[in-house]
């Protein structure tokens, strides 16, 4: 990840990362036959993992008559781009798509700082009783969400944040399962560059803000992601949360779709490709990095 | 998740210079981690203390404490069949999707780490999925794939293998097959993140470990797997199964989207209703909040007791170093 | 639980595509943005000095979400409503009970909103209130004996049902008369006609994919004449409802259900589509049925368990009740008065313009046109005729109790009907004294 660094700051010394210093894997490149019995292993399960999308296409582009058809179909014989139409016309898309990204990104902000943050603390000051703050943070991820659900739903309402933004969004900010992969990136983060950054009179912010930061922006982005893809794909808290329907986010609005008298499935899945299709573009774009990021949280072991 | 283990990297830092400023110390260190511990205590501590304190009480249709009944509320979940028949769910859905899942990201990740050309495609292919929500992913499973009708894509293969025989059987996917259609559903969505972590893995391990094999005579495949990849991701692989083994037990969306119907109440749910979803209803759906509690935090007591077990039998935690 | 713990990573997002300042300028500019942008849209509802929420479930037919807001603003506006009182109006997709659940706990919940029936539970933590006031002699008269029964807890009256719901057996015409068969009247019929029309790759009957336990669970004891709860007694463990849930195995045991339909039985495609020659499905379905099949169909309630039996439908629908844990009780009782009592327009247009209902007020139902002839008309007569309730006492754990005990049996490959009811009814004895035992203090 030496990429990350700004190259004009002559004083930061290139970190070493798994991802860069590892060597690939040394399986040689067997005979031709092998290699293509590989490819064809590959190809056919790439076929199963995609069949799925392919019916998500169809099944949007069919009538609700044709999915409950008697006979299979590959393709409708006439695609009903108007279930496009009726979802952005009918039903508030917009307003959901917008309050989605803007509940993604405050999260996507948020929750990676306050737990870069916390574990930069956990894994380097040196500070009595920082273990035992750890453990009680790592035993939040092990009670089911069932238990607390009410309990912080009656918090919020005392708070008087029921049917407001903050409630729907502030809970979701501190997330112990963050803290942990940060954690674990900052116990591997060289602590001679700290050690210099003090010696040239930088306070532990300081540290923090001009060397740890910047040397961590793979695994803030892998963090990052994953609290964007939750908080979008989040459905009860918001649910629960909200009242008015300007404050529906996209899966409250997909789940207008269902009601307990219709059910409009074609619509229904063009809505699930329009909820998807974001979180699928980037991972398009940007795979090629989502291995040096996982490599880089530590879970490598 | 996996990670509450005690033993992962408790190393004190080896002593600097700065550690003897230890006032100033603390003061930062309570400025880096207030912010969450903050939100935590709101948010979630208060809450679980709450909850705690709710399991003791007769709390029906109110969150209010102070009806103590000791542990009754326990004594009942524990003595509940239906409580234990979800236990027993979710123990034979764990048996089936952790090691499935397991072993296929391994595959995948070994599959994809072979292949000279063309890797970022098919990675980018079986990661995919990750995006994909429960529900949607519920949806098509059940209204596409496994549905009880001929032009559902299972029974359609069936009908294709009979020869286009219109007697075919026409199988009701969901409730005959339950365990393919729920364990399939969640190894699709989950498979291509643990592989992810498990290429990352393969990666670390030095091209060198493989060729000092082949030079000794060693040749590429089963026996190199067993004597250098394995040993060397033992780490990771833990890691994935101790992520799965938590995730798992907490199962609710594919259950409860592919069995209910939804917002109509589908009696396919008492086929498979795992504890989670149990839970749920007794205290959202029946406002047992003291109940619902208890169930959770017994659900809570055996996911923390099988991971440190897990932990102990496999060293989850360890240093590799 | 939506949070389902979704791996991790899409990593270097940010890490090479663009430098951390610009990085930085975005998110925190967006997060600002975002912030000061979020659900801002104008509120529409008038204005008052008193503001009371009104909670709805989503409906599925269009138009009764304006519905519901052209009501609520009415009152504020027109001269016989109350112009200190403005009504917010909210609508509730996706789960309805869980989130009206957890409102109901806290001092935020609604001031009047709607619900499926009265329980206990809900009368002692005080979450409704009682109406009787509401009922001057002339409006008690005036409402269906059934619509007042399901609010009935002890001597009081907790709610006003504003809809009334049904569901029938829908069946082809066309299809029984070609294969000879009459619309049956007793179970067996049923069975024998379900098999005798689910040939080759259609299917006799749908009532739901679980094989009809959960939509029948009670409503076919009840066609037995078996009931659940007098008093405190647990009545159903009885050779009738053993020999109804025997019926129901014999039925699945036929091949001839549906089950595993993309939708549920409350959907009516599979029974337009031709899935099925006969479908459960409710009154509200009618015109989608009636706009894509024309006259071939028809409707008959659920038949008898035999000739002692009776034919049974489900009394369903919606009652608006006012929580007793808010502010301004005796204002959203006015509210609700006005709304459902007094307006009898609203309730013409809320039951009949947006899909089919039956109005609970007497009056209302026999000035709707619409319900005077046709299939229609023969779905009123059989609600009247055969609906059927449960007692507030019964509650929600109770029926996944039996629930669990019958889809053991018919969907677990046999068992011992008779020893897995008396099992539950165990369980659901212990649940009867618990819910007679009110928590001590609130």
């Amino acid at each position: 990840m030496a990429t990350t660094l700004d190259t004009t700051e002559t004083t930061r010394p290139v970190i070493a990362t798994g991802a860069r210093t590892a060597q690939r894997t040394g399986r040689r490149p067997g005979p031709i036959v092998n290699q293509i019995v590989l490819y064809i292993v590959a190809i056919v399960l790439a076929a199963i993992f995609l069949f799925p999308f392919y019916l998500l296409v169809r099944n949007a582009l069919l009538t609700q008559a044709q999915i409950s058809s008697l006979e299979w179909s590959w393709w409708p014989t006439e695609a009903q781009w108007v279930n496009f139409r009726t979802l952005f016309n009918d039903y508030p898309m917009a307003t959901g798509i917008r309050n989605s990204a803007i509940i993604a990104i405050v999260n996507l902000v948020f929750q990676t700082l306050f737990a870069s943050m916390a574990a930069y603390g956990l894994a380097r000051m040196p500070v009595r009783g920082k273990d035992v703050v750890f453990y009680i943070i790592l035993l939040t991820l092990m009670i089911p969400s069932a238990v607390t659900f009410v309990p912080t739903y009656v918090v919020i309402s005392q708070l008087g944040w029921i049917n407001t933004i903050q409630g729907i969004v502030v809970p979701g900010l501190f997330s112990a399962f963050a803290v942990f992969i940060f954690r674990q990136f900052y116990l591997d983060f060289p602590k001679e560059l700290e050690d210099a950054g003090r010696l040239d009179g930088l306070s532990y912010f300081g540290v923090y803000r001009a060397l740890v930061l910047p040397n961590s922006w793979g695994v803030m982005a892998a963090i990052g992601a994953l609290s964007f893809i939750n908080s979008w794909n989040a459905f009860l808290w918001p649910l629960v949360v909200g009242q008015s329907p300007d404050s529906y986010t996209i899966q409250i609005v997909l789940s207008t779709l269902i009601t307990a008298q219709v059910i409009n499935l074609p619509v229904m899945f063009m809505g699930a490709i329009v909820a998807i299709a974001p979180l699928v573009l980037i991972f398009l774009i940007l795979q090629r990095y989502i291995v040096q990021g996982v490599t880089m949280s530590g879970i490598k072991g | 998740m996996a990670i509450a283990q005690p033993t992962e990297r408790l190393q004190v830092p080896k002593v600097s210079f700065w550690q003897k400023q230890s006032t100033q110390a603390q003061l930062a260190f309570w400025v880096f981690v207030g912010p969450i511990m903050l939100g935590l205590t709101v948010f979630t501590f208060i809450p679980i203390v709450w909850g705690f304190l709710i399991s003791l009480s007769d709390a029906r249709n109110s969150v209010s404490i102070g009806n103590w009944i000791g542990f009754e509320n326990y004594r009942y979940m524990i003595g509940n069949d239906q409580f234990r028949r979800s236990l027993v769910t979710i123990l034979i859905f764990t048996a089936f999707i952790v090691p499935l899942t397991t072993i296929f990201a391994l595959g995948l990740a070994m599959l994809v780490n072979a292949l000279t050309f063309g890797r970022g495609i098919f990675r980018t292919i079986f990661f995919i999925p990750t995006a994909v929500s429960y529900v949607v992913a519920s949806l098509i499973w059940k209204t596409s794939i496994f549905t009880g009708v001929p032009s559902g894509f299972a029974n359609t293969v069936v009908y294709w293998l009979s020869g286009s025989d219109p007697t075919s059987p026409v199988y009701n996917w969901v409730v005959e097959y339950t365990w393919w259609v729920l364990v399939s559903v969640r190894l699709w969505l989950q498979v291509g993140f643990y592989m992810i972590i498990l290429i990352a893995a393969l990666q670390n391990i030095p091209r060198d470990l493989y060729e000092a094999a082949y030079v000794d005579g060693g040749r590429p495949g089963w026996t190199t797997f067993r004597t250098i990849t394995l040993p060397l991701l033992r780490n990771a692989v833990v890691a994935v199964v101790v992520l799965n083994l938590i995730a798992a037990f907490q199962a609710f969306d594919e259950f409860y989207n592919i069995l209910s119907g939804g917002l109509a109440s589908s009696a396919n749910l008492s086929i498979a209703r795992t504890p989670l979803i149990y839970t749920y209803q007794i205290a959202i759906g029946q406002q047992d909040y003291g109940r619902g509690a208890a169930a959770g935090f017994i659900l809570t007591a055996i996911i923390i007791a099988v991971t440190i077990v897990q932990g102990r039998l496999f060293g989850f935690g360890r240093s590799s170093d | 639980m939506a949070d389902t713990p979704y791996p991790a990573t899409l990593s270097g997002i940010m890490a090479r595509l663009t430098r951390r300042d610009l990085v930085k300028t975005v998110l925190v500019a967006g997060g600002a943005v975002a912030w000061a942008g979020y659900g801002r849209a104008p509120r529409s509802y008038a204005q008052g000095t008193t503001t009371l929420t009104q909670w709805y479930h989503e409906y599925g037919e269009a138009g009764t979400q304006d519905a519901a807001l052209r009501y609520a603003q009415a009152y504020t506006t027109e001269p016989d409503g109350n112009p200190a009182v403005s009504i917010e109006m909210v609508w509730n997709p996706g789960d309805y009970a869980g989130k009206l659940n957890a409102a109901l706990l806290t001092p935020d919940g609604p001031d009047i909103y709607e619900n499926g029936g009265i329980t206990s539970a809900v009368v002692n933590a005080n979450q409704a209130v009682p109406l009787n006031d509401l009922y001057t002699p002339e409006v008690r008269a005036d409402f269906s004996p059934l619509s007042l029964q399901v609010n009935q807890f002890g001597d009081n009256v907790y709610g006003v049902k504003i809809v009334n719901d049904t569901g029938v057996i829908y069946y082809r015409r066309s299809l029984l008369e070609a294969a000879g068969i009459a619309p049956p009247q007793t179970m067996d019929e049923l069975i024998a006609a379900s098999t005798a029309l689910g040939t080759g790759r259609q299917k006799g009957l749908f009532i739901g994919n679980d094989g009809g336990i959960s939509a029948f669970l009670t409503l076919l004891p009840q066609s037995g004449g078996s009931q659940f709860l007098e008093g405190d007694q647990v009545v159903f463990n009885n050779e009738r409802t053993i020999l109804a849930y025997q019926k129901l195995i014999e039925l699945n045991a036929t091949g001839s259900l549906l089950t595993g339909a993309p939708v549920e039985w409350f959907d009516p495609s599979s029974f337009t589509q031709g899935l099925v020659a006969m479908q459960w499905c409710g009154l509200w379905a009618m015109p989608q049925i009636q706009a894509e099949l024309g006259d071939d169909f028809g409707v008959i309630p659920w038949p008898a368990l035999d000739a002692s039996g009776t034919p049974v439908t489900f009394f369903g629908g919606w009652t608006e009740y006012v929580n007793g844990n808010r502010p301004n009780v005796e204002l959203s009782k006015a509210f609700v008065n006005w709304l459902w009592i007094q307006r009898a327009d609203f309730q013409t247009d809320w039951n009949l313009a947006y899909g089919f209902h039956v109005p609970p007020r007497i009056s209302v139902a026999a000035a709707a046109t619409q319900l005077q002839s046709g299939p229609a008309a023969e779905v009123v007569g059989i609600l009247e005729q055969y609906g059927q309730i449960l007692p507030p006492t019964w509650t929600a754990s109770m029926g996944t109790i039996l629930q669990d005990a019958v889809t053991g049996v018919v969907q677990g490959g046999g068992g011992d009907l008779a020893a897995v009811l008396t099992d539950a009814q165990g369980q659901i004895e212990a649940e009867v004294v618990r819910q007679a035992t009110p928590v001590a203090a609130r």
